[in-house]
């Protein structure tokens, strides 16, 4: 009995220790220094973070192995180019099958481009631009919605609130922002509205004053900002400064910290971000909550709201991995995905359809919210009007 | 009209950073004739310290602005000493390859010690005036002021001071200068020194009115070599009148044409401008 005990003992130390030299390589590609860093380098943190806290609960079970997880991470600067040449190298040097980040659409296009081809699985983050999940890519999944989804239920609640002519300044030179843009405004125009500017700027201008001062002599009810963090809050500043006093409306995406590095609480009082309901400390989940705390203790800084996007990739993921059955089988691996069923641990609020994490097109969505800064915070004040199955079906009808 | 004076307000603040900039370029490109590519590089950096003691080590800023002006002039001795000076007796090609290799070296230490986040210095100016509908905050104000200061200082520094008068004469016709007993060794340290200081002043203005970033930098050298053709290659009056109608010419163009368009519509200018004067603006027809 004793012996029997001690056998028994010694094998399933032998299976701990089998186990735990099991790996898995998972890649990143994201924007960790420029312009996307903002939303790129809070990503691969989130998924170091994620593979940390699945490796300390025992790894990804496939059968009798478990397998830890470790991050390989790359920079892609939010540049095609760059985005292929680090997506080729996971997969061609580093061996990698599974590749998340994302959070810029010009780079994810590039490699969504080519990666059906490829023995691998890529999951995008923050990336917004509809046609990713357009292109029937049977091993791609997103947990953002596209922007479009996003931007006609912002399009309804400003109508609701009123606004008849609204101004709109962005970085209209990039798809998805433009993409949101439409998609307001084909809403607004329903609700008798109109867009009576389009003002643009590129993503390193920080001197909007000169659109803002056309905008101020167009005398609009309202203004609506669609960009990335850094030159909006810039946007937001030179608005006060310029003593425009209209509502502010905005899509954006920015952290409370982000955000008052450039401009005071005060200049941004009253704005609101219409986007999907990201993560805010005051709106969290217990997950969320848990996921702020635990991202803040690691990396020193707040989590930015859309870096969840990335950790809940990585939940995923690993469930997949676990249905399948397999980490080599990546067609398995990407079936599974497109089965699943939300996982416990994710932060985001998705709206499963057909009660699927992802639809046939790979597609995540969250609901909609309109978040108002005040007082130094951004709070949630209330859900937008969001049908995730109906835009599923529509998103399945665009070659 | 109130908008088209709110725009050249506008204009002007930028146009203030131009000048700036150019004016660093400019000098070093006149007597010299070295194209210094890292000028905007080296602008940021001084911004980026700025930044790093007034946050950092709680400086004041005014005290900030100080001491990374002191470190400009020393830094603008190394860089003529160390990068440019073994290179002045050979061909042209060599201090144009230097001068793209420190470039990249001033970049990557930027991106080194002051990492990839943008960065804004903080200033706690931030009342506007409000004067018949025309808005100034407080911060552009100070800028313009503290632009057009240094602009004057800078030209009572060439036109009314010995080393000034040497620095012109170099610049005129080197061999004669030497004839004249001018140390003609000394006044690329000292071109160097006030166009180094001059890129500091700018970098913390663009690091207070906007932001301090990776790539910024390059961004500001593009504006200030097209400010130096359009206002005339080594003119000092050039650059200030060069960009001035830069910075004028985005706003006015962004306001009232087009704000995709603003920078192209800029150097559409610049090259129509061109076509009349090739000299640029004041330069002098050779």
């Amino acid at each position: 009995m004793r012996l029997t005990a001690i056998t028994a003992a010694f094998a399933l130390t032998a299976t701990a220790a089998f186990a735990a030299d099991k790996t898995l390589d998972i890649g990143v590609s994201d924007a960790l220094t420029g312009g996307g860093a903002v939303y790129g380098l809070p990503q691969a943190n989130a998924v170091k973070l994620a593979a940390k806290e699945i490796n300390a609960a025992g790894g990804i079970k496939v059968g009798d192995d478990a397998y830890m997880l470790n991050v390989i991470a790359y920079d892609d600067k939010a540049n095609p180019t760059e985005a292929s040449n680090a997506v080729r190298k996971l997969i061609d040097r580093d061996g990698v099958k599974y590749i998340l980040g994302f959070c810029c659409s010009g780079a994810t296009g590039a490699v969504a481009s080519f990666i059906a081809d490829e023995d691998a699985v890529m999951l995008v983050g923050n990336a917004a631009e509809r046609s990713i999940t357009t292109r029937e890519i049977p091993n791609l999944t997103r947990t953002r919605p596209p922007a479009d989804y996003t931007g006609a239920a912002a399009g309804t609640f400003v109508a609701e609130k009123g606004h008849k002519r609204v101004a709109v300044l962005g970085a209209l030179d990039v798809g998805f922002y433009a993409s949101y843009v439409d998609a307001f405004e084909k809403e607004l125009n329903k609700a008798g509205g109109e867009i009576v500017s389009r003002e643009a700027f590129g993503l390193k201008d920080r001197d909007m004053s000169p659109q803002l001062t056309k905008i101020r002599g167009q005398e609009p009810d309202a203004i609506l900002v669609v960009g990335y963090v850094e030159p909006a809050a810039f946007i937001y500043r030179q608005a006060v400064e310029l003593g425009i006093d209209v509502p502010r409306y905005g899509f954006t995406s920015g952290s409370e910290e982000q955000f008052l590095r450039v401009a005071t609480s005060e200049q941004m009082e009253g704005v609101w971000d219409l986007r999907p309901t990201e993560l805010t400390l005051l709106s969290a989940s217990d997950n969320g909550k848990a996921y702020h705390a635990n991202y803040s203790a690691e990396f020193g800084i707040a989590p930015s709201p859309s870096s969840p996007y990335a950790y809940d990739q990585t939940y995923a993921l690993k469930d997949a991995i676990e249905a399948a059955g397999s980490v080599d089988d990546t067609a398995a691996v990407a079936a599974a995905l497109r089965g699943l069923s939300v996982p416990d641990e994710v932060v985001m609020q998705y709206l499963p359809v057909d009660g699927k994490m992802f639809d046939v097109n790979g597609q995540a969505y969250t609901s909609n919210g309109a978040f108002q800064w005040q007082s130094g915070n951004w709070v949630f004040v209330q859900d937008l009007p969001s049908d995730a199955a109906a835009y599923s079906a529509f998103l399945s009808t665009i070659d | 009209m109130v908008e088209v004076i709110q725009q050249i307000i506008n204009g002007i603040a930028i146009g203030g950073v131009y000048v700036l900039i150019a004016l660093g370029l400019t000098t070093v490109f006149g007597i010299l004739g070295i194209a210094h590519f890292a000028h905007g590089s080296v602008s940021m950096f001084g911004g980026y310290l700025t930044f790093f003691f007034v946050t950092g080590w709680g400086f004041p800023l005014l005290l900030a602005i100080l001491v990374a002006l002191i470190v400009g002039l020393v830094l603008g001795v190394l860089i003529e000493l160390l990068a440019y000076r073994p290179v002045r007796d050979a061909n042209h090609i060599n201090a144009f390859i230097v001068a793209l290799g420190l470039t990249m070296m001033v970049e990557g230490l930027n991106l080194e010690f002051f990492g990839h986040e943008q960065v804004v210095i903080p200033t706690n100016l931030s009342r506007v005036f409000n004067i018949g509908g025309v808005t100034i905050p407080e911060l552009r104000l100070y800028v313009i002021l503290a632009a057009a200061l240094l602009i004057v200082a800078m030209t009572l520094f060439v036109e009314k001071t010995k080393t000034g008068q040497a620095i012109r004469a170099v610049a005129e016709n080197r061999d004669a200068a030497i004839l004249m007993g001018v140390n003609v060794n000394t006044i690329p340290l000292v071109v160097f020194s006030i166009s180094t200081a001059l890129g500091v002043c700018a970098g913390v203005m663009v690091g207070s009115l906007f932001a301090i970033a990776p790539g910024i930098g390059e961004g500001l050298v593009v504006k200030g070599f097209a400010v130096l053709i359009l206002g005339g290659l080594g003119s000092i009056p050039g650059a200030v009148v060069g960009g001035l109608v830069l910075g004028i010419t985005e706003a006015l163009a962004a306001g009232f044409i087009s704000s995709a368009y603003k920078d192209v519509i800029a150097f559409v200018v610049m090259i129509g401008v061109l076509l009349f004067r090739p000299q640029g603006l004041m330069g002098k027809a050779s």
